[in-house]
């Protein structure tokens, strides 16, 4: 109760710094100099139609780089904290507590039961918290089996446990995978690649293709995921695209600096020096990282 | 806009309640699970918040397209830095869910239980 | 070309290039994998490595652009000075963690790869100039931190991470918010331009935002008490992961701090508040803690606290010049000693300071923990100490009296705790030690010493008194350490050898009274240190420490500034305590010893400070000419050196050192390095001299030390252990010393270096008697001894000689320093304090007889009949220093003739006894009525008392129960309060720490919400209640 109290206190508390900065907000009216600056410059500067492609990909790319990296080590960190070298251990801690298994909490079944594709980066959080929520709660699943991702889920793992019998997705999963299967795969190709043109880019073409992969793997829980084939990608990707910045650092102005390749003709496909190259290295990054990402959440 | 409030006030607001309400979830709920919840709630209330500053009055987003010509991009473009921003913000706050996921697995592991009132060994 | 290879943005092209292919060189095998991780590692050492010393030669701040156009457009960097030392640090220190954490990281491609992202990292958030990528390296950062803290599986560390994820993801949320909402206010990110934009940064918005980042960079340092998450991970995480956190991470946070400070200006004083409260609070409860881990947690987080209340009150004050000293130096400090403390941790897998594994067999081990600790207490000669002393001084100057004693007191606890562990690492196990760690799982806790110690050079440097004199103690101490290995009475030559090459040109540059001093001390430590060579044991460590405290001596005299002053004194105590500790049941007693001895370092560097702010300079000689304002800084000064000399009330750390020293270092303790707080007593008093308040204050302390006097004199009356009884005699003895001192007149002085003199040669010949003694009969116990006179002759004659010199009888030295006293006192009206001389010189000749007549009289015990005349070795000084007595009680000429010359000529204004030579005043005064009186007196009162003794029922007139009559009359009358207050104090102290650590319940949870309310309260603190309401 006490607890209540205070975090009571400090939501309110916050509730009213909030307010207070609402009160003083007033929208802007019109781009500042800086703002502009990148408004007028990037379309020229840099040949890309999507200023934020460009903001993102060459004049804050130390910032995307720092990002990809950030994205790398979470994977291996992932893969350091999920490591296998005591599953056995866990694996019959899991079986010894199926018994007292109501304790665990069940509220992942209603995250995983949230849209399987959103066209954003949050699509692919949301995905592996749900990975996460269903092999967290592996013991409360018996009991509350409501969605199909989390059965698919359990049928992985119970295999693994030899305890339950494999239960193939259903008829509805199956084709459904099949058909969106190769859409997502395609339409996440084409946000990857028109970074530079439309709205999209590296990231959430990455995201959307992994998300693509997450249904897979939870539609066909047999099927496995070459990591060691992906994490190389995952490195070429990112050497390749540290050295594209250097090329922009030896042969156009500096670190990053895209312009070593022609700028092309203004809203084509090829266009905008390095920026699509580096874009497509991102989506082949991003996509590989969280397919690891994901991978090894499901063991 | 009848309402008399800006758009990108009421997304800040929003922003700001989604925000609070994730706070609150983060330091009541006792489940390691819905405490990372709570955490992301909250950071997405926040981006919400970022994306919302860069908004300028009645403007577009900033690709040059046929809706928007090279020439008034300028005064017509909002302002693309938040957006660029909480593209990064995104994928860190995934990066960090995702680590915290992965915890709460081997918590989970050590001692069959969510609970974090169970993880205190150390203190003092 | 050169400058292209080593650029600084190779930094990252390395660590994130290298980073990216780790996982690729793992497919191809192992040795490719651990070559690709050491050429990246190594090489951003070496990038930052000459890239800083590019800029030390006075190369250009190195501008690092990226991208298109200039710097508010796309991402710059900066290397400078600052940026250079402090990522050139952490990477030094990076490259021997990865060699310490060798065995988890081998071969483990994840772990590796964060290990590499990690450094750049820091280095990223110490070089950019973009508040969002600022927060991007924050965060690459803190991932790759919590991917590493994986590396530790059991529950609890897992835990621990997960509070600490918690808590830091919750910071940088802030931060992320505050650095977009400042781009909303400014319409910039770059930190220069928001700099410039500073006055812009107002409104709900802009302050709220501000604070948000602000908040961040504090919560992200730990700060009490929301920081259990950080303990937590300091306690459980790898030793090398933790040190990781402690010195990388923070550093890099601290350096943002740093950089991004003129933002801050409004909230300088919230920085101080938060890092001054983490220092105090951390080191409190730090004392309650024995876990080791947790305890160099602890360490850490003060350390921090420090450095940002040390940066922003020195910005405050406008004191920018002495940050790079101050600020520098204490990172340095923390840098160094604090990772190699955390590897000596790992790498002697202790969790527990109460652990059975026990250093004492291993003086390598012990010596590098010494070491360490040295430094984190802030003691010479680290880059802390340097540090320290500047910190103080400008802080003085400025008038901040309250944050020096948060200092002072932080730093006093921090050493209590640090050296409780350092004691009981020394203890002898009763387990042999197993088989020692390799060495090379040692190599980068050498490495790291070695940096240290190059460090300190450097900062003395700084300091601007980094000459070779003043380390030519440590330096001889180095050379002997080296050949440690010589049998035991081979290294006691050398060292006699070494201390009196060095010693005596160290003593040539003195002058006046200090040279006096030089000459005496150093000439009777060579004496008695002779007679060390009765012992042929190897004693290792022993004789370099023995020169290196001895060595210090005249270093401390030929000073002619008070850091040089403040530097050997520390020097001396560190030395003094390192061979205590060397005694067999000194343990307790070490700690005793140096937390008081620390006491009156920092009474002293306040009282130091207090002049420097008075004078404006560090000139010993402002001394002499310190105007009457001084007489803060001179109280502050005189506590110092009266705690140092034994005084009544700060006594309780004396009888324990000195009965629990080896037998022959403590006729060391008790002869010479005593006279070192007389020394600086007798300097400090040019202040009295000089301020209003001299008279009241100089009575005062001559009360102080006529009350030392006699209660030396009634404990020692109390004592059944001859050698305490002997150390209680020493607190006596210099209880007179400071009263004569405090006559502050010409006689006063003179008598006081009489009885300096005179109480070397007696304290010399009775402890280095007591100490053949002990070695003869195995016994302190007078119950178990008696009737020596008989066995050991020579002995029996050398000490009675002693004793007759100490008891101020005629015709000894002794005599004439007793009557001088009594005459001056009742010269100037003190009719009170002679008085209470009468009954002190009573109270010393009853112990003085117990001793002779307990030790030397009566029945020889039996099985020891066979006990035999003293080694020669010990017999020898004993009877030089009977010589020097005889010499200087027929001619004492030899001694007044310099003694007058070298007082008269400082004297020479305010001198009350101005005009008047030293022989008119011996033909002034009679010396003869003088004494017999006293004597007369002595001689009633011993009869009243031994009346008293027999009108009780059945007491015979055995001599001893005599005395055991009295020690029971004055157990009962005096009960040890000093004891008791100090144990008070101690409880007190503890009680507090094990009340405030309730806050760490060890919920994550709680940890969370401490952070947010850490976060309101720099709010509340920044924009008062009105911040919380919308119209505000």
């Amino acid at each position: 109760m006490m607890r209540h109290v205070l975090v009571a206190i400090v939501v309110v508390l916050f509730g009213l710094i909030f307010a207070r900065m609402v009160g003083g907000y007033v929208e802007l009216e019109a781009l500042r100099p800086l703002a502009e600056q990148y408004v007028t410059r990037a379309p020229v500067e840099l040949g890309t139609p999507n200023i934020i492609t460009g903001i993102l990909i060459t004049y804050r790319g130390f910032d995307t780089l720092g990002e990809v990296a950030v994205l790398f080590m979470v994977a291996a960190s992932v893969g350091l904290l999920l490591k296998k070298d005591d599953a056995k251990a866990s694996s019959s801690k899991a079986s010894s507590s199926k018994a007292s298994g109501a304790t665990a909490n069940v509220s992942g079944p209603k995250t995983s039961a949230a849209k399987p594709v959103l066209a954003k980066t949050e699509a692919a959080r949301a995905a592996a918290a749900r990975t996460a929520a269903a092999k967290a709660n592996a013991s409360a699943r018996a009991a509350t089996a409501s969605a199909v991702a989390v059965k698919s889920a359990k049928v992985a793992e119970a295999a693994e446990d030899d305890e339950a019998p494999r239960r193939e997705p259903s008829e509805i999963v199956r084709t459904g995978t099949e058909v969106l299967l190769p859409l997502i795969f395609t339409f996440g190709a084409y946000v990857i690649v028109n970074g530079h043109l439309s709205a999209g880019g590296g990231f959430q073409g990455g995201a959307i293709v992994a998300s693509g992969v997450m249904l897979m793997l939870l539609a066909r829980p047999g099927s496995t995921l070459n990591v060691a084939l992906l994490s190389i990608i995952e490195s070429f990707a990112g050497v390749f695209y540290v050295g594209l910045g250097i090329l922009g650092l030896i042969l156009a102005g500096g670190f990053l600096d895209p312009r070593f390749l022609p700028k092309g003709e203004f809203g084509a496909f090829i266009s905008a020096g390095a920026i699509p190259l580096i874009s497509a290295l991102l989506g082949i990054k991003v996509g590989a990282e969280l397919s690891v990402i994901i991978d090894r959440f499901r063991s | 806009m009848t309402t008399g409030l800006p758009i990108s006030t009421i997304l800040l607001i929003t922003g700001f309640l989604l925000a609070l309400i994730g706070i609150w979830g983060m330091l009541t709920h006792r489940n390691i699970l819905r405490i990372i919840i709570g955490f992301a709630v909250m950071d997405t209330g926040l981006h919400l918040v970022m994306v919302a500053t860069g908004y300028i009055t009645l403007g577009t987003a900033p690709i040059i397209d046929k809706a928007l010509s090279k020439a008034e991009a300028a005064s017509r473009a909002i302002d693309p830095i938040p957006s660029a921003l909480v593209v990064t913000a995104i994928v860190i706050g995934l990066s960090v869910t995702a680590v915290m996921l992965a915890y709460a697995i081997r918590l989970y592991a050590a001692k069959k239980t969510l609970s974090i009132d169970a993880f205190t060994e150390s203190k003092w | 070309m050169v400058e292209l290879l080593f650029h600084p943005l190779n930094i990252f092209l390395l660590g994130l290039g290298g980073g990216f292919v780790i996982p690729l060189l793992y497919r191809l095998g192992k040795p490719w994998l651990h070559a690709g991780f050491f050429i990246a590692l190594i090489g951003i050492v070496a990038v930052s490595g000459v890239s800083f010393a590019g800029l030390l030669q006075g190369g250009p701040t190195i501008e690092v652009l990226t991208a298109v156009g200039p710097p508010p457009l796309s991402i710059n960097l900066r290397f400078g000075l600052w940026e250079g030392f402090f990522t050139f640090g952490v990477n030094l220190v990076a490259l021997l963690g990865a060699l310490h954490l060798w065995d988890r990281l081998k071969g483990n491609y994840g772990a590796l790869l964060l290990y590499l992202i990690l450094v750049m990292g820091i280095d990223g958030m110490v070089m950019t100039r973009d508040l969002f990528n600022l927060f991007v390296f924050l965060e690459i950062v803190s991932i790759a931190t919590y991917g590493l803290l994986g590396l530790e599986r059991n529950a609890a560390a897992m835990a621990a991470a997960f509070k600490y994820i918690m808590a830091t993801v919750i910071a940088s949320t802030l931060f992320l918010l505050g650095t977009v909402l400042l781009y909303y206010v400014t319409g910039t990110l770059n930190i220069d331009a928001l700099i410039a934009a500073r006055a812009e940064i107002a409104g709900p918005i802009g302050t709220t935002a501000l604070l948000m980042v602000l908040a961040c960079l504090i919560v992200e340092l730990k700060p009490f008490p929301a920081n259990g998450w950080g303990l937590d991970v300091y306690e459980t995480a790898p030793s090398g992961i933790a040190s990781m956190v402690s010195v990388g991470v923070s550093a890099g946070v601290f350096f943002a701090l740093m950089k991004l400070l003129p933002l801050f200006q409004d909230q300088l004083g919230i920085i101080a508040v938060a890092g001054g409260i983490s220092f105090l609070f951390s080191n409190l409860i730090g004392c309650k803690q024995t876990k080791v881990q947790r305890l160099l947690g602890y360490s850490s987080i003060s350390q921090m606290g420090l450095m940002m209340l040390a940066l922003t009150l020195l910005t405050e004050i406008g004191a920018t010049a002495s940050i790079p000293l101050v600020v520098g130096g204490l990172f340095v400090n923390h840098l160094l000693a604090k990772a190699g403390l955390f590897w000596l941790a790992g790498v002697l897998r202790q969790d527990d300071v109460d652990a059975r594994t026990s250093l004492s067999g291993r003086p390598l081990l012990l010596g590098l923990l010494a070491m360490f600790m040295v430094a984190i207490a802030g003691l010479p000669p680290f880059p802390g100490f340097w540090a320290k002393w500047e910190l103080v001084l400008q802080l003085t100057s400025a008038g901040k009296l309250p944050w020096i004693a948060v200092i002072l007191t932080g730093s006093l606890l921090e050493a209590a705790y640090m050296f409780n562990w350092f004691v009981r690492a020394m203890r002898p196990s009763d387990a042999r030690a197993e088989a020692g760690p390799d060495t090379v799982a040692l190599l980068p806790v050498y490495g790291i010493a070695l940096l240290l110690v190059g460090a300190g050079y450097l900062a003395a440097r700084l300091s601007g008194v980094a000459s070779l004199w003043i380390f030519a103690p440590l330096l001889t101490g180095v050379v002997l350490y080296a050949l440690d290995r010589l049998p035991g009475r081979v290294k006691n030559v050398l060292m006699l050898l070494a201390v009196a090459l060095v010693g005596s040109w160290l003593a040539e540059s003195a002058t006046g009274i200090a040279w006096l001093f030089a000459v005496l001390l150093l000439a009777g430590s060579l004496v008695i240190a002779a007679a060390s060579l009765y012992r042929d044991d190897p004693r290792p460590g022993y004789f370099p420490m023995l020169a290196i405290l001895l060595l210090s001596i005249p270093a401390l005299l030929r000073s002619s500034t008070s850091l040089e002053f403040f530097f050997s004194w520390e020097i001396v105590t560190l030395a003094s305590c390192f061979l205590i500790a060397k005694g067999r049941g000194a343990g307790p007693h070490v700690l005793t010893f140096l937390l008081f001895s620390l006491l009156s370092a920092f009474f002293l560097l306040a009282g130091f400070a207090g002049i420097a702010s008075v004078s404006g300079t560090t000139s010993l000689s402002a001394l002499l000419t310190a105007g009457p304002d001084a007489t803060t800084a001179l109280v502050l000064l005189g506590i110092g050196f009266l705690i140092k000399a034994g005084a009544i009330g700060v006594h309780v750390w004396l009888p324990g050192a000195y009965s629990e020293a080896d037998d022959d270092f403590t006729a060391m303790l008790s002869a010479v390095v005593s006279k070192v707080a007389i020394f600086g007593l007798l300097t400090g008093t040019y202040l009295a001299i000089r301020s209003d308040a001299a008279l009241e204050l100089a009575h005062g302390m001559a009360w102080v030390g006529m009350l030392t006097t006699i209660a030396g004199a009634l404990m020692a009356l109390r004592q059944t252990d001859f050698k305490r009884l002997l150390a209680y005699s020493s607190m006596s003895q210099l209880g007179y010393i400071v009263t004569a001192i405090a006559l502050m007149s010409h006689l006063g002085w003179v008598t006081a270096l009489y009885l300096v003199a005179n109480h070397m040669m007696v304290k010399g010949i009775l402890f280095l008697a007591i100490a053949g003694i002990i070695l003869r009969t195995g016994t302190r116990q007078f119950g178990e001894t008696g009737g020596l006179a008989r066995a050991m002759p020579v002995t029996f004659i050398l000490f009675l000689i002693a004793i007759v010199s100490m008891s101020g009888l005629p015709p000894l030295m002794g005599f004439g320093g007793k009557w001088l006293l009594l005459s001056a006192m009742t010269d100037k009206g003190w009719n009170f304090l002679a008085a209470a001389g009468l009954i002190a010189t009573f109270l010393g000749f009853l112990y003085m007889i117990r001793l002779v007549a307990g030790l030397f009289f009566g029945a020889r015990q039996p099985g020891q009949a066979d006990v035999r005349e003293l080694p020669v070795a010990l017999l020898v000084p004993q009877a030089l220093l009977v010589v020097g007595i005889l010499v200087l009680s027929l001619y004492p000429k030899l001694l007044m003739d310099p003694v007058s010359a070298a007082i008269d000529p400082q004297f020479a204004s305010t001198l009350v006894w101005e005009g008047m030579s030293l022989y008119t005043i011996y033909g002034y005064w009679n010396p003869t009525p003088v004494m017999i009186g006293a004597v007369v007196v002595a001689a009633i009162l011993g009869l009243v008392a031994w009346l008293l003794y027999r009108g009780g029922v059945g007491r015979s007139g055995n001599l001893a129960r005599f005395y055991a009559y009295y020690r029971r009359v004055i157990e009962l009358a005096m009960p040890p309060v000093a004891t008791q207050f100090w144990d008070g104090v101690t409880d007190f102290t503890l009680a507090t720490a094990a009340t405030f650590r309730q806050v760490y319940t060890g919920n994550g949870q709680t940890y969370a919400m401490y952070v947010l309310f850490y976060f309101l309260a720099i709010y509340l603190a920044s924009t008062g209640p009105a911040g919380f309401w919308i119209g505000g």
